[in-house]
């Protein structure tokens, strides 16, 4: 074997052997699968029945607040006021949730009902209860005000609004992609910086040591850098990987446990079922539906790797120089604050990268090496070709970042060669820079 | 001075942003010789094996290793036990002196072979499944010495090979030392310790201010150094005694031993010769002991850095 492929392999394996990566390697498409499952799961509604019992002070909802099996409600006593049937909602297991419908509800615009639960209701739960008040409160100002009810019906709309690209029919749910562009820009802010500041450790570790005098008698300080990033990128890629497969493996032998096949027979003549499937998740949730069916997985992974490994390779070369640079790494905190601004800059740039994919600000991010791993991988997650990201603007920004990553690199083994052999000095900029001219 | 040399340094000059480090350095080193290079702290020294060891560039100059251009071929010809050295804390000490074999162009198999002979030598068996940080500073300079020699390099450049290491372990590597000189591998030892120096070297070399003040064999460099000196070990009176002789010498330093017996330290001037001298004391006191004192390392050391 070469010496820099010694190198690289010795980078590579102490730390693939590591338990930290070991047990990450599991954990994190565990954390991936579960935060899925849990995200599901918590917006839909998983309680067959609702016992709710309701305050009425002004005693005009008990004929015009729908019922039904479902959110059954019961009418507290009239002679309780709210303090004391509280007390009878703490004591009665049966009940549920108890809705607070104050005196001046039905009159004015701006009063609060309220809800009180012992388990928080899900959001579903929640909408109803508030959409069964407030058609109850326009049905008695319908009768209040003696409009006609069908007159009313034909009054009141309610409109979906589809967005839709006139290029591309197809192209729908831009935002909820959005969301997948955020997550992988986490991904990709998490990766480039997890692993370059462990490049920053390495180079740091061997100066400590003092063994690097006796590496860099053997190979270069280029050699020794360059092996010690690629060794370190390697494991961030194959980390990427076993999440990658981890994950698929936990989907297909999880997920379908977990789903319930609306097409069942069973279900579908007892609807009941359905709902006392209390710890499935319905098919036809949308998160689990989007993230299956509709994320190009296939070309996103792909650019996941490139943008990770170009942005890697530019902060990584820099992060080596500040390892250089310093003796321990209470010190790197000066000039690691200048490297880490163009990457939380980015991360929360990215929502005003969804909101306008196309925009220059979009345009500009996505092309500048500092920023453009995070804010083109969201772009490439709002699909490409479409409103969001011309193909030519993704080898634009692949090609200047190659470019920058190269003469970053070439800086950085100038500071690198000068600083692995200084030590007992903090370095300063202006160091740096003698550094960079020597 | 060896008829061959193994490195040949000429015209050496190196510059920092802020400083000069080598300042028209000339250099010879011999094959198989055990060789000194010695200096103050920041002469140069450092700098100068750096570029030996092609860490470092010079600025002008050439360096020739065996009458060839050095270049990086010459790496596995040369080992370097750095001043400042270490090993990785968290790898086991089997891994890491395999690994750092490897670099210096071994095979894992030849490696292996040569590590059972060092380890059993320097009594290292035990500790192939350890990890660094579980040695001590004494044990971790015997592996770093073994991955240093393992390669059987022609050159081998040790910086202050010794510090760090208790009596026993200091006379065990200074003994390798000399058995490697032995089956001729040539030594570059840079140590402040002017014993080990006076022990074990051949020719010295001593940088001061980033030039070559001195260089030659141990025995020259003493000679050029010698100044007419002399101890006088006597029985008698010390009025007696440095009234004897008028004129030619200077009393450098008179002790007492017992009430009779004084021990005088003389330096002659000009042409006066210790015989004269004799000649003139012997009716006053008796005398009991003459030597003539030959300069040490650390004298010439001293004499040639402050003289500057």
């Amino acid at each position: 074997m070469s010496k820099i492929g010694l190198i690289i392999s010795r980078e590579y394996l102490t730390r693939v052997k590591k338990k930290t990566f070991i047990l990450m390697s599991f954990l994190g498409p565990l954390l991936i699968v579960g935060f899925i499952l849990l995200t599901s799961y918590l917006s839909q509604d998983k309680k067959g029945k609702y016992e709710i019992l309701v305050v009425d002070e002004s005693h005009l909802f008990d004929s015009i607040l729908r019922n039904s099996n479902k959110y059954h409600l019961q009418w507290a006593p009239n002679e309780k006021d709210y303090n004391e049937v509280q007390e009878i909602f703490k004591k009665d297991d049966e009940l549920d949730l108890l809705l607070y419908l104050p005196i001046n509800l039905i009159k004015t615009n701006s009063m609060t009902a309220k809800c009180l639960y012992k388990e928080i209701p899900s959001t579903g739960v929640q909408k109803h209860l508030s959409s069964i008040i407030n058609e109850a409160i326009e049905l008695y100002r319908v009768n209040f005000n003696n409009i006609d009810i069908s007159t009313y019906k034909s009054i009141k709309t309610k409109i979906n609004l589809d967005v839709v690209d006139i290029e591309n029919k197809e192209n729908r749910n831009i935002q909820r992609k959005a969301f997948v562009g955020i997550a992988l820009a986490f991904f990709i802010y998490g990766f480039i910086f997890l692993y370059s500041v462990q490049v920053m450790r390495g180079v740091i570790e061997e100066k400590t040591n003092r063994i690097v005098e006796v590496i860099i008698s053997s190979v270069s300080s280029f050699e020794l850098m360059m092996a010690k990033i690629i060794g370190v990128g390697l494991v961030g890629i194959t980390q990427f990987i076993i999440w990658a497969i981890v994950t698929i493996i936990i989907s297909i032998t999880i997920f379908p446990l977990l789903i319930i096949d609306k097409y069942d027979p069973s279900l579908q003549m007892n609807s009941d079922k359905l709902v006392n499937n209390s710890f499935k998740i319905d098919p036809n949730n949308e998160t689990i539906q989007f993230i299956i069916n509709e994320v190009q997985w296939s070309y996103l992974i792909v650019f996941f790797i490139l943008f990770f490994l170009g942005g890697y390779l530019l902060y990584s070369g820099l992060m080596a120089a500040i390892g250089a640079a310093v003796d321990e790494e209470a010190d790197t905190q000066q000039f690691l604050i200048p490297l880490t601004i163009p990457m939380v800059f980015a991360i929360l740039m990215a929502s005003k990268v969804i909101d306008d994919p196309s925009s220059s600000l979009a345009f500009w991010l996505s092309e500048i090496p500092f920023t453009s791993p995070i804010i083109m991988i969201v772009r490439i997650a709002m699909g490409i070709g479409d409103s969001s990201v011309e193909i030519w603007e993704i080898i634009l920004s692949l090609f200047l970042l190659t470019i920058t990553f190269i003469g970053t690199t070439w800086l950085s083994g100038r500071i690198y060669r000068k600083g692995i052999l200084s030590y007992g000095k903090k370095a300063s900029y202006s160091d740096l820079f003698k550094w960079l001219k020597n | 001075m060896s008829s061959k040399n193994i490195i040949e340094i000429e015209g050496l000059h190196k510059s920092y942003t802020d400083h000069k480090a080598l300042d028209n350095i000339n250099l010879s080193i011999g094959e198989s010789k055990i060789f000194g290079l010695l200096g103050p702290n920041g002469a140069g020294k450092t700098t100068l094996i750096r570029i030996i060891n092609q860490i470092l560039e010079p600025d002008h100059g050439v360096v020739k290793f065996a009458g060839e251009l050095l270049s990086r071929k010459h790496i596995h010809s040369i080992g370097y036990l750095p001043e400042e050295r270490g090993l990785y804390k968290k790898m086991k000490v089997g891994e890491q002196v395999l690994y750092l074999a490897q670099l210096k162009g071994l095979s894992k198999k030849q490696a292996k072979q040569k590590l059972r002979y060092w380890f059993e030598k320097l009594g290292a068996e035990n500790w192939w499944n350890k990890k660094v940080e579980d040695l001590s500073k004494g044990m971790a300079q015997k592996i770093q010495f073994i991955t240093t020699v393992l390669h059987e390099p022609k050159v081998l450049i040790l910086d202050e090979p010794l510090s760090g290491l208790d009596p026993v372990n200091s006379l065990l590597i200074k003994n390798e030392i000399l058995e490697l000189k032995k089956n001729n591998t040539s030594i570059i030892l840079s140590t402040h310790d002017m014993n080990s120096v006076e022990e074990i070297c051949e020719e010295v070399a001593i940088i001061n201010h980033s030039k070559k003040i001195l260089h030659g064999s141990i025995n020259e460099i003493k000679k050029n150094y010698e100044e007419s000196l002399w101890t006088i070990l006597y029985s008698g009176n010390q009025i007696n005694f440095t009234n004897a002789v008028w004129g030619g010498w200077e009393l450098m330093n008179h002790i007492n031993i017992n009430e009779n017996i004084n021990k005088a330290e003389i330096k002659l001037l000009n042409d006066f010769t210790i015989n004269k001298f004799i000649k003139g004391i012997v009716d006053h006191v008796e005398i009991l002991e003459i030597n003539k004192k030959i300069p040490s390392i650390n004298d010439v050391f001293i004499k040639a850095t402050t003289d500057e």
